[in-house]
């Protein structure tokens, strides 16, 4: 796990975007360490680890520590609804839950690692977004409309800054759950999609659906961005430009061999490379599962317990989305009908994306991500983390996306009055569901809001591609 | 026509009892009834009266089906449900062990947890014991008039194997601590006796006054080995208690003495009970009133004697008077306890028979003080109190705590091996599944400073609560230094939220924890009564000398869940689902729109030239091989075709009002 | 019709005991609808301590009832809270209907046959049709047959065409209607009387078209049903009107007279109710001045003359087997229920084989399993394992790039 973090130390010297403001990312970045690293000596007072919002039934360490307690029992740790995250993470997070370093907070080591994980993801972003900025640059070149937007931002250090800065990426390094690693993996998977390192992709897509099942999705992406690269405008173009090349045969406008590149058909070798490993790790890891739960348990109760407690959403404590209350309030006899509704609703969105923005397959995954945060069954403020950071990629394609301030005032109101209601209707006892379930619903809306908007201005933006390079044709 | 059905069955059973009873002697192993009542003045001015009945049968290999005194609905719960033991109590308040005594076999043995409480051996194979366990909590319910059918559940009951009572993997043990008792819980009870409450002891049992009481507990305690393999098995034997702790009216004889401590009010049966009794029970083998003086309270006793006469001797000459209270009526016998190595004292039991008594002559038991006394019961070695802590509706802590009552001349039957003493502490404790316990949170302080789990807890056994599946069930063996003063024990918990259908009617009421069992193993309590088989005969007599564990419950805990909204649910489903619907449908149509479609649509919609459907084929088409096409342009007013789309819709939708109403 | 007329001079105690006998055989060989034995259903429906005066009302109704001749274990007594006991009675283990405390309702034979939370529209419905799990003691079923007159007397907090349960759930009129029809078509009963007295009681009979039913109703829709009188002692109103003159009706007669429903409905005075008492005879066949109460409030029923001792004996055998039904029936249902459990075990054991034959992953991690059987630490070998997977990494990464 250190390997493409230490690999991406020396990125940015030759990223294409000026190293300038490079030596700011770096200042920015480690501040934002430093600052997590204060506050994690502060877990009393800030007593964010039992927050709803940040640590669901599937994340937070207190849960996983019992578990890792009933392991050490020699019952398995799934005995009892109260762990349900995999039985890897417990043999490795498991011993440093009851570790104590003396004189030091009891959490710290957990938080380290989190911190940690925190730090390598904000790398990846880099990577990703500098690999990114690259592909647009080159495509724009290439279309010869390198003109009109001229002046691009360095998406990736925007992104990184984005997702180490962001307060609810805070919020859950402090708060003391297993989310920034599932976050991680996901951001990994996306990493080597984008480098083109299939092994790397199928780890981290392996990895992460193993620890949060929705990231499952996130194939249709992996694949597309190994078969046809990074995001570009839509082929068409491409191909538009190359037979006007071949028509209007001596001109030196353009580089032929980069459209040439971008116009390359689906390449099927990185994805059978991408299936072989995947196959292969997702086989390493069941085994190291059957070995952890060799004395106790069984793959079977891992799964039942796992992947069966995310998809029929028993646990019905109070959370920032929207089914929780739905299904404790819903008749008995309808539960299923609607638990397959619910799921399917994010299923159903899967092909059409897919066929709209199969030539953008970073943002593709930015969307399949914010809607699985959106509709999951136990969501938290960390899943919004990474899809924000992911949108920041995109900064300057969406750079003339409507409602902005809108949804960031959205986003800063929800976050301040879900605390308040929770607070008026658990503690306080003066207050009632409804307050809390209202900010939820709201929180749906904007990201909803958020999502939509996105993708058409991404729609928007690629129109826009496609009337400048026609009229620079005509 | 029901009473003079229950006249002849009374007459047939009289004439069964008669013979019986003539050829007991003849043959020992017949069934036989047996009542006995025990009084005890208790140190806060009240007094404990404790009802025994039991009835044996015979074991049915040797004496058939037949039997006369043995209730039948009993007998037929043995068969269908193969019982080997089973134990079911009523009870309403709570034994105050500090006060009325922990360390006698009736506060042990007779001390129950509020509501009910139910555990039975069964003697089926494993896999059989549930549907068992489904099935007798139906036929009790039905037969008790209380809900124990909510016991069937298998979130509310569990499977201890060795804290709470030391048997097989069949034990099933289930608390219901919310359960009302009342009379119709005492009636069906009192139908199992002989004689109902028509005669004998239980005619004292009249309902106001008994459920007037501190704390009234109604237990009903069988056993048989009726399935035992090999061929010696000793029938069914059939328990009944009923202890009851009354506070006497005062009689205003409550005069205060120079010492200025009052004098302890004098009872007597009719004031206690409002009745008299009127003669024995005619089926009853033995029917015998006792008062006990326990061991602290005859020390005293002793003391006042030495002030008085200087001799302690004259409590054993004239029974009905003595010099520091009497008994309107002489006692036949004078049961003195043996002077036993551990006990502090001895205490004595006044025997009354009430064979020679009749409705004419009925027996009422006056008891006046002389001399104020104050003595104090004796406790148990630790005293027992559970806790809540923690505020909100989210997260709390559970904390037992134990405090030593300094009984250190009792510590000698604890190991002593290796100079070290220890004192051993059984915790049973069962939480309903909402309360999500965090065992791995399990801190125990002993005089206040923390202990590691390794040195604390001898064993220990939890299987940790499901979801709508199984209740959280703790047992563990704590080992105590014997100097310890106090030793506390915590678990956090989360509060689960449930499902609308889930919460009772009363919801904001709460939600009960069923109260934990306390067992010190290492003590035993019995009275050490002389050893002769006179006294053996009496079944309440050989139950006070044979050893029973001493074990304490805790008080019920009461948690308040948060409620959601029990008005909404239609609400929460349009709401949510619209919500869905908004996701779905924009993202959908942010999906599929392309440039200047909708201007050439409404081009094409507004070319009134050409026929609706001859432009829906060929735009059909074109969708469908992505390709832009070109309607023959026209141009019109496309406000003109709104207007119109409007009043088309205006005109559906006024046709469908009006078809409602005239369909309704 | 006449029968009965016959029966009306015939009521004699002696005729009572040959009756009881023969409510107890069913006369499934004479005519298929004799009446043969009288049922009750009392039922209160609302909780909490100031409700105290519709437990007293259902109480009085059990009292009266058991009073003029139906026995305990033909009683289904639902009570939805414990008064007589609660903490808040200062007269423990009593309840009164009158301030006057003459009587006391919770004497020392009653028998509540649902209490508390059993109380719900599920179960009553239940009793009703008669739909139970085996496991269900006979003293909590409605064992009514076609010859049964049954008594459904419900009190409690109504509205238009509900009933509210335990201030949590509502009975409503079609549900009533419709438990009451599946009751007929079942024959368990040959005629039903429906006395409600809780607020616009009438409504809730709207849906009834079972024939060989009455209801009565305390009052009509948009009228409210009062209670009598406050007792300052107990600390709350301890009865309702309509019942209050109902029991006044009632006492005046003992287990031999031949008052007719109509003097009883007759005798709800609207002055004194303070609603109006409405009953429905419509679907009930016969003139109500020829009905006595006690064909529904009490067990008073004609003879049947059987000349030949083996129709009664064959008429006993059926009735016992009848009778022995549900007790052996849940047995053996008891057992099915075993056995198809232990088919669950043997199936489950089955899929865990073939799982273990078809899946690779299981199959390689098993032969895994016995090699590292031996191994101590698991938690040491997993994170040996977790460490290996980052030079893997490595490694296949530099080997695709």
């Amino acid at each position: 796990m250190e390997k493409p973090a230490e690999k991406k130390k020396k990125k940015p010297s030759k990223s294409d975007s000026g190293s300038g403001s490079g030596f700011e990312f770096w200042k920015w970045a480690i501040a934002s360490i430093i600052f997590r690293l204060i506050l994690i000596y502060f877990p009393k007072n800030l007593n964010l680890a039992s927050r709803p919002e940040i640590s669901t039934p599937l994340t937070s360490l207190r849960r996983l520590a019992e578990g890792y307690w009933l392991k050490e029992l020699s019952m398995s740790p799934y005995s009892g609804s109260m762990y349900h995250g995999s039985p890897l993470l417990l043999s490795i997070l498991g011993p440093l839950t009851v570790k104590r370093l003396e004189g030091q907070p009891n959490h710290l080591l957990c938080s380290l690692v989190s911190v940690i994980a925190d730090s390598i993801s904000a790398m990846l972003i880099h990577g990703i977004g500098q690999r990114l900025q690259g592909a647009y640059c080159r495509n724009l070149r290439s279309l010869g409309l390198w003109e009109p937007f001229e002046g691009a931002l360095p998406s990736g250090d925007l992104a990184a800054l984005v997702y180490l800065w962001n307060p609810f990426t805070i919020v859950t390094c402090v708060g003391y759950n297993t989310s920034p690693i599932e976050n991680l993996f996901v951001l990994l998977s996306l990493y080597g999609a984008c480098t083109g390192l299939a092994p790397v992709a199928a780890f981290g897509w392996v990895v992460a659906t193993h620890l949060s099942l929705y990231p499952a999705v996130l194939i249709i992406p992996i694949i597309l961005l190994l078969a046809y690269g990074l995001d570009a405008p839509p082929r068409k173009l491409f191909l538009q430009k190359l037979s006007q090349k071949a028509g209007s045969d001596s001109s030196s406008d353009g580089h032929p061999e980069s459209v040439e590149a971008q116009s390359t058909p689906f390449s099927l070798r990185p994805v059978l490379i991408f299936t072989f490993w995947s196959l292969l790790w997702a086989t390493y890891i069941l085994v190291l599962c059957g070995i952890s739960l060799k004395m106790s348990g069984s793959l079977w109760e891992m799964f039942e317990r796992t992947y069966g407690f995310i998809l029929t959403v028993k646990d019905l404590s109070p959370n920032i989305g929207v089914l929780w209350y739905f299904f404790a309030e819903v008749f008995e006899f309808f539960r299923n009908f609607f638990l397959i509704v619910c799921h399917a609703n994010i299923l159903f969105m899967i092909l059409p994306l897919a066929i709209r923005l199969y030539h953008r397959p970073c943002f593709l995954a930015f969307v399949y991500m914010a809607i699985s945060s959106i509709l999951k069954s136990y969501p938290s403020v960390g899943d919004s983390a990474l899809y924000l950071a992911l949108l920041a990629l995109f900064a300057n394609e969406l750079a003339e996306m409507q409602f902005s301030f809108f949804l960031f005032c959205g986003y800063v109101g929800v976050s301040v009055l879900s605390p308040v209601m929770h607070n008026l209707w658990i503690w306080r006892g003066t207050g009632n569901a409804n307050f809390y379930f209202a900010t939820a619903m709201a929180y749906a809306c904007f990201q909803v809001v958020l999502v939509v908007e996105s993708v058409s201005s991404m729609l928007n933006h690629d129109r826009r591609i496609r009337k400048l390079s026609t009229s620079t044709k005509a | 026509m029901i009473m003079d059905v229950r006249l002849i069955l009374l007459f047939l059973l009289l004439l069964f009892a008669s013979e019986s009873l003539a050829n007991e002697e003849i043959v020992e192993k017949d069934e036989d009834f047996s009542e006995a009542l025990l009084l005890r003045p208790l140190p806060d001015r009240k007094v404990l009266a404790h009802f025994h009945f039991q009835s044996r049968l015979p074991p049915t290999n040797l004496h058939g089906r037949h039997h006369h005194l043995f209730p039948k609905s009993i007998f037929q719960l043995v068969q269908k449900f193969h019982l080997r033991e089973m134990e079911l109590s009523f009870t309403q308040g709570r034994w105050n062990y500090e006060r009325w005594g922990g360390y006698d076999p009736i506060a042990s043995s007779n001390a129950k947890p509020p509501g009910v409480e139910l555990w039975a051996v069964f003697d089926v194979p494993q896999h059989q014991v549930d549907a068992h366990w489904k099935n007798l909590t139906h036929a009790l319910s039905g037969l008790f008039c209380a809900s124990i059918n909510f016991l069937e559940h298998s979130t509310t009951y569990a499977t201890p194997e060795w804290s709470f009572r030391s048997s097989g993997g069949n034990l099933k043990y289930g608390t219901l601590p919310r359960e009302a008792v009342c009379t119709e819980n005492l009636t069906p009870w009192l139908k199992l006796l002989p004689c109902r409450d028509k005669a004998g002891l239980s005619a004292l049992m009249n309902r106001p006054s008994i459920y007037r009481g501190y704390y009234h507990s109604q237990r009903l305690h069988l056993m048989s080995n009726e399935f035992d393999s090999n061929g010696l098995s000793s029938g069914i034997v059939l328990d009944q208690t009923l202890t009851i702790v009354l506070q006497p009216n005062i009689l205003g004889t409550g005069g205060v003495f120079s010492s200025g401590s009052t004098l302890q009010p004098s009872w007597s049966l009719s004031s206690l009970f409002g009745r008299k009794v009127g003669g024995r029970c005619v089926l009853s083998k033995s029917s015998n009133v006792y008062v006990q003086l326990d061991q602290n309270l005859v020390s005293e006793l002793q003391k006042v004697g030495k002030e008085n006469e200087g001799s302690h001797h004259d409590i054993s000459e004239n029974f009905w008077s003595d010099p520091s209270f009497e008994m309107s009526v002489p006692p036949d016998k004078k049961i003195r306890e043996v002077e036993s190595l551990d006990s502090g004292g001895s205490s004595i039991l006044y025997e009354f028979s009430v064979e020679n008594y009749s409705d004419s002559k009925p027996f009422d038991l006056g008891f006046r003080w002389k001399v104020p006394l104050v003595w104090s019961c004796q406790q148990a070695p630790l005293s027992v109190s559970r806790y809540l802590m923690g505020s909100g509706n989210e997260r709390g802590s559970i904390a037992i705590s134990l405090k030593s009552n300094r009984m250190s001349h009792r510590m000698k039957n604890v190991d002593n091996n290796a100079g070290e003493c220890w004192l051993r502490v059984d915790l049973f404790q069962v939480v309903p599944w909402y309360v999500k316990v965090y065992y791995h949170t399990l801190k125990i302080f002993i005089d206040e400073e923390l202990q590691s789990m390794a040195d604390t807890v001898e064993k220990i056994r939890v299987s940790p609560s499901e979801d709508k599946g199984l209740p959280g069930v703790m047992e563990m063996t704590l080992r105590l230094p014997c100097g310890v003063r106090s030793a506390a024990l915590t678990l956090e918990f989360d509060k689960g939220f449930l499902h609308i259908d889930e919460y009772p009617p009363d919801a904001n009421q709460g939600f009960d924890i069923p109260s934990a069992v306390v067992v010190f193993g290492d003590f035993e309590t019995s009275m050490h009564l002389a050893d002769d088989d006179s006294l053996n005969k009496i079944p309440l007599l050989s139950k006070l000398r044979d050893n029973n564990r001493v074990l304490a419950y805790t008080e019920v805990l009461l948690v308040p869940l948060t409620t959601p909204d029990f008005s909404m649910p239609y609400n929460v489903i349009t709401i949510t689902c619209t919500v869905f619907a908004l996701y779905f449908g924009s993202l959908l149509n942010a999906l599929r729109r392309r440039v200047g479609e909708e201007r050439r649509l409404l081009k094409s919609k507004a070319s009134k030239k050409t026929s609706q459907l001859s432009l829906l084929l060929p735009k059909l088409f074109a969708k469908l091989r992505r390709k832009s096409w070109e309607p023959p342009n026209q141009s019109s007013s496309s406000s003109s075709f709104n207007y119109k789309l409007i009043v088309k819709v205006l005109l559906v939708a006024g046709l469908a009002v009006v078809w409602q109403y005239y369909s309704s | 019709m006449e029968r009965f007329g016959i029966g009306k001079f015939t009521v004699l105690l002696g005729l009572l005991l040959a009756t009881n006998l023969f409510g107890a055989i069913s006369s499934s060989d004479s005519t298929a609808t004799m009446h043969t034995n009288n049922w009750a259903v009392l039922v209160c429906t609302s909780r909490f301590w100031f409700n105290y005066r519709h437990m007293a009302n259902t109480l009085s109704l059990y009292r009266t009832v058991k009073r003029l001749g139906i026995p305990d274990e033909r009683i289904i007594l639902m009570l939805a809270d414990d008064m007589a006991c609660n903490a808040r009675n200062k007269f423990p283990a009593q309840v009164f209907n009158n301030e006057n405390h003459w009587l006391n309702l919770y004497g020392d034979n009653v028998e509540v046959d649902y209490r508390g939370y059993e109380v719900t529209v599920e179960n009553f419905l239940r009793v009703l049709t008669g739909r139970h799990e085996t496991a269900v003691p006979r003293s909590k079923r409605l064992l009514s047959d076609e010859g049964s007159h049954i008594l459904l007397y419900m009190t409690g907090h109504g509205g238009d065409e509900f009933l509210k349960f335990q201030d949590s759930e509502e009975l409503q009129s079609h549900d009533l209607a419709d438990a009451v029809k599946q009751m007929k078509e079942k024959r368990r009963f040959k005629e039903l009387l429906i006395m409600v007295d809780t607020c616009q009681a009438a409504t809730l009979f709207s849906q009834l078209h079972s024939p060989g039913v009455l209801a009565v109703g305390s009052s009509l829709k948009g009228e409210n049903s009062y209670s009598h009188h406050l007792d300052s002692d107990v600390g709350v109103s301890v009865v309702d009107r309509f019942t209050f003159y109902t029991l006044a009706f009632f006492e005046r007669l003992n287990m031999y007279d031949n008052a007719s429903l109509s003097s009883l409905f007759n005798s709800y005075n609207p002055h004194l109710l303070l609603s109006t008492a409405y009953y429905r005879p419509d679907l009930y066949q016969r003139r109500l001045e020829e009905v006595p109460v006690t064909n529904f409030f009490g067990s008073v029923m004609e003879t049947l003359h059987t000349d030949s001792a083996y129709r009664a004996l064959s008429g006993k055998h059926s009735k016992m087997g009848k009778i022995k039904m549900p007790s052996d029936q849940s047995e053996e249902d008891m057992l099915r229920i075993l056995e198809s459990s232990d088919f669950k075990h043997q199936i489950v054991d089955l899929n865990v084989k073939d799982q273990q034959v078809t899946c690779p992953f299981t199959r390689t991690w098993s032969n895994i399993h016995d090699k590292i059987q031996k191994v101590k630490d698991v938690d040491g070998l997993v994170n040996y394992g977790l460490v290996l997977l980052i030079p893997l990494l490595a490694v296949s990464s530099w080997l695709s790039s």
